[in-house]
């Protein structure tokens, strides 16, 4: 089997918003959504304080809520762990977006232009997707490229252009992609080293992004 | 969905927005239309960052498309100018543009380049670290054709750049930025670098891999930066107190941990530390020779620095006959004086900046400075070496950086100094996994730091003062800022003038000091790529001055605060529009070290948008229509835009008085780098670099490190004692009290052998006073940061910039530190008035945890008011709040974003 999955490393995550502006730019996502995103965080109070950045998005969970709630079956699953949304069956209820519980998903009800309404740029315009328009929407792990990278026999996570764009983006390395369930990928392989968490599993999601935050040990 | 596009590209390009560049990346174009940024993963194979761009980089698509452009010539028909009043720009012909603009130039050319005061007539100020000039395709042939060309009216230099550094490191060690040697390194004390936001791709990719090496670094600054939060520690200083701790971590290497913690062979054979001093504080010397002595130990006699066969004595009182030439050649022959070596001085000078003591200013515990300097110590390395191709290199993985606003204005000389010292001390300065310099600006030549070294007569470095001698003095500047008048350390390189004192040029332009002449108007003012309007230091009395320019013309991508005032704009090919090829690779500021070097092309990936012009073609034109075609083909050929076209095997030069157009100039230039990179083997040309986007070749990483040569040359690094600056500020003081100057007395008392420590802040403090204000009324320190998103961009009219850097807490907001808010009933997103003796400011309030109690900060410089976009973005910004000011003004003519200032609650977050 093929289970798609991320690792961030949040000892390389400098908040540059690198990903976040490619995946605006390779996604086509109206001003103002993004897909990616990396949350500036603070703890511990004056001295002692420390902040870091951290990138959420979609964690295509094994089992995802929002493909629970989902009226329509529009959210589905494919066999390689992507969650994906058909968007001609997507109703734009929004119960998935209330039932991630990551906040992933996205849903806008008019195509907001960079510039406003009245001024949209010819990149913008060669873009724009009604369809996207009143129905969910969030990071897809960019299945197309793996899709049309796959078709090409490229390998995602090690081909560029099979890769997420957030991954290729990325000037610090923070991101690997690849299948969690060949032992032999380099996120398989950077998981067993490392320590890392996911979010919320305690929700039993079984989410598809790790968080890598220091070296595999004994104590970790 | 949309509609499947039918021809899809994808094109090379280079982005050099900030200093940090060029990163190389890809344009996807589809259907003619630039739709999305990606890295140029096959340039992996030679970028240190993985052939990826930055988040500014991504931004090209809507700057391509950005309907605020200016897309055709415009001239303005109101006369009046100043922020108050419309320039009133209507459209017009390229021909009437430039006839208009080729007239002014013909009309000074018949008057005379200098005017009466011996300034040149045509002026011009570009963006930060030399970024326009990757954009502006052959226009600096253009300006060397001209002649002489005023380039002193700075628009955000000294104040808003690293600018000791820039100076005293060139001085020291060829180093116009300093860097650690990140994928080596294992220990850095970062004092305020923001690397993560200032270090570029490469920077970042190098900062990165170390933290997962294990690299620790310490963040030392009055708020959590990014780079604070990449960090292993945060010690929140007080600001402008660096130097400080700098001083306790000398005085504690040096009082409370055996001598064999330092690299004594290194510190005796490779640093002046066992140079004499004398009773006047100038080196004694060979009275035969004139060379400095040092006391051998071996023979125990006195012997000039460079014997072969000396023992060096470290520490030492000596008594000797020796001659010591002090200012304006001031000689004292002496017999049987008693001198002690340079390193005693220092050991004397530091003892007592102890760690208590530090704490008193710097508001850091003794025993965090203690196990600061500890740690470092630890990691140091000393004794160890390492290979570099095949040359045996001491390594020491121990590094420090220093951050903006630590590193200029007043206290910024104390802390290059002893961010110098401190890796001499421990054999830890040019060498692997040490403090490193990137590239030199003042010295020559700009393409390497090694063939820039030669050795001088006291053993270090050769330097390229400006001369103070009362022959050589350059009594009357030749440029507006006086950059060669009054700061011996900014040298006289194309960068110079751009590294003086460069708000004189504006503040005199209002009132010259006394005994100085007037500061006259430029008859004609180019502006590329740059809004002193915005970017400078006392922001309102810029556009003042610049609204008495008589003739500005503005290269215009959008409106913005200067060309306001201009008169004609002349609208060019953006980034993604437009050929230029430039070197890349090498060493480059700010963390830029490759393996290779070469060259790579930007092109055009779309149609340019309107009328627009490639800059080439309009630097071609205004040549032409000048009659400057012959001087400006000249230049070409000599390299004046990239590389020269002729060298050993080629010629691709340009005929003198063709009118070429871009394509063939850029075809021949990439044929002559072509040429360059395979020593004659190959020529491709303009076609070839359209498609593969870079050449290069692999270079020996002993390029990083001028240890190498140092060693090779027999050359000692000029620490700890400064006897030459001392000189030089004598011979300055004397010249300009021969003249009747007083008022840079002040400035002259930084020319100190061994830098005592002031009390740095209160250089502010005093300045708020002498405005009739009470300390006590503005209790807080306002300071400011850099953002990767925008630093040196020029893109604050990129909504999805914008968008983006709205993620990092802070931005557009008055970050305040919570716990104070709370006390003073400020809460997240209220709106605080900030104001200081000069003015004041709203923004948001930004409660944080990571910053000090006595700290606000703004980052960025958002205060614009014409730039379409950002001028609806209100944000708060330190420009109102700040005065330019001589007492402000170091030796080397740079200041600091820093004020006090006083806050308050003005109403409920909306």
């Amino acid at each position: 089997m093929t289970r798609y999955a991320m690792a961030i490393d949040l000892r390389r995550c400098n908040g540059c918003q690198t990903c976040v502006t490619a995946c605006r730019g390779a996604n086509a996502t109206p001003t103002g959504m993004q897909w990616r995103q990396v949350l500036d965080m603070e703890t511990g109070e004056y001295p002692d304080v420390r902040r870091a950045f951290v990138p959420v998005g979609c964690m295509h969970c094994a089992d995802p809520p929002c493909e629970h709630v989902c009226p329509t079956t529009a959210t589905k699953q494919r066999a390689d762990g992507l969650v994906t949304i058909d968007y001609d069956i997507c109703i734009g209820c929004g119960y998935c977006a209330v039932a991630c519980p990551y906040q992933a998903r996205h849903i806008v009800h008019r195509n907001e232009f960079a510039f406003g309404d009245d001024r949209p740029m010819e990149s913008e315009l060669a873009r724009m997707d009604p369809e996207r328009i009143s129905v969910a929407t969030k990071c897809t792990f960019c299945k197309d490229r793996i899709d049309a990278g796959l078709e090409r026999g490229l390998t995602p996570g090690v081909d560029p252009e099979a890769t997420p764009a957030c991954v290729n983006s990325c000037i610090t390395r923070a991101y690997v992609f690849g299948d969690r369930d060949d032992p032999n990928s380099e996120i398989s392989k950077l998981l067993a080293e490392t320590a890392h968490f996911r979010m919320h599993e305690e929700l039993d999601t079984d989410p598809g992004i790790y968080y890598i935050w220091d070296n595999a040990g004994e104590d970790k | 969905m949309a509609t499947a596009p039918k021809s899809v590209r994808k094109v090379p390009e280079y982005c050099y927005q900030c200093v940090a560049g060029p990163d190389l990346l890809t344009v996807k174009v589809e259907d003619g239309v630039a739709t999305e940024i990606e890295p140029n993963f096959r340039a992996a194979e030679v970028h240190p960052g993985g052939g990826k761009c930055c988040v500014k980089a991504y931004g090209l698509v809507q700057k391509t498309y950005n309907p605020n452009r200016v897309l055709q010539p415009m001239k303005r028909t109101n006369s009046n100018k100043g922020r108050e009043h419309d320039p009133g720009f209507v459209p017009i012909s390229w021909d009437e543009a430039l006839d208009a603009v080729v007239a002014k130039l013909k009309e000074i050319r018949a008057k005379g380049l200098l005017d009466e005061e011996g300034y040149p007539r045509v002026a011009a100020s570009f963006g930060g670290g030399g970024i326009p000039t990757y954009y502006m395709g052959t226009f600096p042939a253009f300006l060397s054709a001209w002649g002489p060309v005023d380039f002193s009216f700075g628009s955000g230099q000294g104040v808003n750049c690293t600018h000791s550094e820039h100076l005293y490191g060139e001085l020291w060690h060829r180093a116009f930025t300093v860097c650690p040697d990140t994928p080596s390194t294992r220990y850095v004390l970062s004092f305020g670098a923001n690397t993560e936001a200032s270090g570029g791709v490469i920077g970042a990719w190098r900062h990165a891999d170390a933290r997962v090496r294990g690299m620790k670094r310490i963040q030392i600054e009055p708020h959590i930066s990014v780079t604070g939060a990449a960090s292993a520690e945060w010690i929140p200083i007080r600001p402008k107190t660096d130097a400080a701790f700098l001083f306790a971590m000398i005085r504690l290497m040096l009082y409370e941990h055996p001598r064999e913690r330092l690299d004594i062979p290194f510190v005796k054979a490779h640093t002046g530390s066992p140079y004499l001093v004398g009773p006047n504080h100038y080196f004694l010397r060979d009275p035969k020779t004139r060379k400095p002595l040092i006391w051998d130990l071996k023979t125990r006699s006195a012997v000039p620095f460079d014997d072969p066969d000396a023992d060096p004595a470290l520490e030492g009182v000596f008594k000797l006959d020796a001659l010591e030439v002090g200012a304006d050649e001031q000689q004292w022959m002496h017999r049987g004086v008693t001198a002690q070596t340079s390193f005693s001085k220092l050991v004397r000078h530091m003892m007592p900046y102890t760690p208590e003591w530090a704490e008193s200013v710097c508001d850091i515990v003794p025993g965090t400075i203690r196990r600061i300097t500890k740690e470092f110590l630890d990691h140091a390395c000393v004794g160890e070496t390492i290979e570099i191709d095949g040359e045996v290199l001491p390594f020491r993985p121990v590094s420090i950086s220093l951050g903006r606003t630590v590193n200029n204005g007043w206290g910024g000389y104390e802390c290059v100094w002893a961010r110098t010292l401190i890796p001499c001390l421990l054999g830890a300065l040019e060498v692997p996994g040490g403090t490193l310099g990137t590239t030199v600006r003042l010295n020559r030549p700009a393409t390497s730091r090694q063939a820039s070294v030669r050795k001088g007569e006291d053993g270090f470095m050769e330097y390229p003062m400006n001369p103070t001698d009362p022959e050589h003095w350059q009594s009357s500047p030749k440029v507006r800022n006086a950059h060669g008048t009054l700061v011996p350390l900014s040298a006289n390189s194309p960068w110079s003038q751009a590294l003086g004192p460069t708000h004189f040029a504006w503040m005199f332009r209002k009132q010259s000091p006394e005994n100085w002449k007037s500061v006259t108007a430029p008859d004609l003012w180019f502006v590329y790529r740059t809004n002193p309007s915005i970017s400078f230091w006392d922001t309102a009395e810029v556009v003042n001055r610049i609204a008495e320019f008589p003739f500005v013309v503005g290269f215009a991508y959008t409106l913005d605060e200067t060309n306001w005032m201009a008169d004609i704009l002349l609208p060019e090919c953006t980034d993604l529009e437009s050929t230029q090829l430039i070197r890349v690779g090498g060493t480059k500021f700010i963390e830029a070290f490759w393996d290779h070097e070469g060259f790579a092309l930007r092109q055009p990936a779309v149609t340019a948008r309107g009328e627009t012009r490639d800059f080439t073609d309009i630097a071609t034109e205004l040549a032409d229509r000048v009659g400057l075609l012959e001087p400006y083909n000249k230049a070409i050929n000599r390299g004046a835009a990239c590389t020269a076209l002729a060298g050993e095997g080629f010629d691709f030069g340009l005929e003198l008085n063709v009118k070429h157009g871009a394509e063939e100039i850029w075809d021949r230039m990439c044929r002559a780098a072509s040429a360059e990179v395979t020593d004659g083997a190959s020529s491709e040309g303009l076609s070839w670099y359209r498609e593969h986007g870079y050449r290069t070749r692999p270079i020996s990483r002993l390029v990083w490190y001028l240890f190498p040569e140092l060693r090779k040359q027999g050359i000692r690094l000029e620490m700890p004692y400064q006897e030459r600056l001392l000189r030089v500020g004598a011979q300055l003081g004397n010249r300009l009290h021969e003249k009747g100057i007083k008022w840079w007395d002040t400035q002259l008392t930084e020319y100190s052998a061994l830098p005592p420590y002031k009390d740095f802040p209160a250089i502010w403090e005093r300045e708020t006073e002498a405005h009739g204000c009470k300390l006590e009324d503005y209790p807080f320190w306002l300071i400011t940061a850099r953002s990767m998103q925008f630093a040196w961009g020029s893109n604050v009219g990129i909504p999805v910039i914008d968008e983006v850097a709205g993620n990092l807490r802070g931005h557009r907001g008055v970050v305040i530190n919570a716990r104070r808010a709370a006390e003073m009933g400020i809460e997240d997103g209220d709106i605080v008035e900030v104001h200081s003796y000069v003015g004041k400011t709203q923004g948001p309030a930004v409660l944080r945890e990571g910053i000090r109690p006595d700290t606000l900060l703004m980052i960025g410089q958002f205060n614009h008011w014409a730039t379409p976009y950002a001028k609806d973005r209100k944000s708060p910004s330190m420009n109102p709040l700040l005065a330019m000011s001589m007492a402000l003004t170091d030796a080397t003519g740079s200041s600091a974003d820093l004020v006090r200032v006083a806050v308050r609650r003005v109403k409920a977050a909306a």
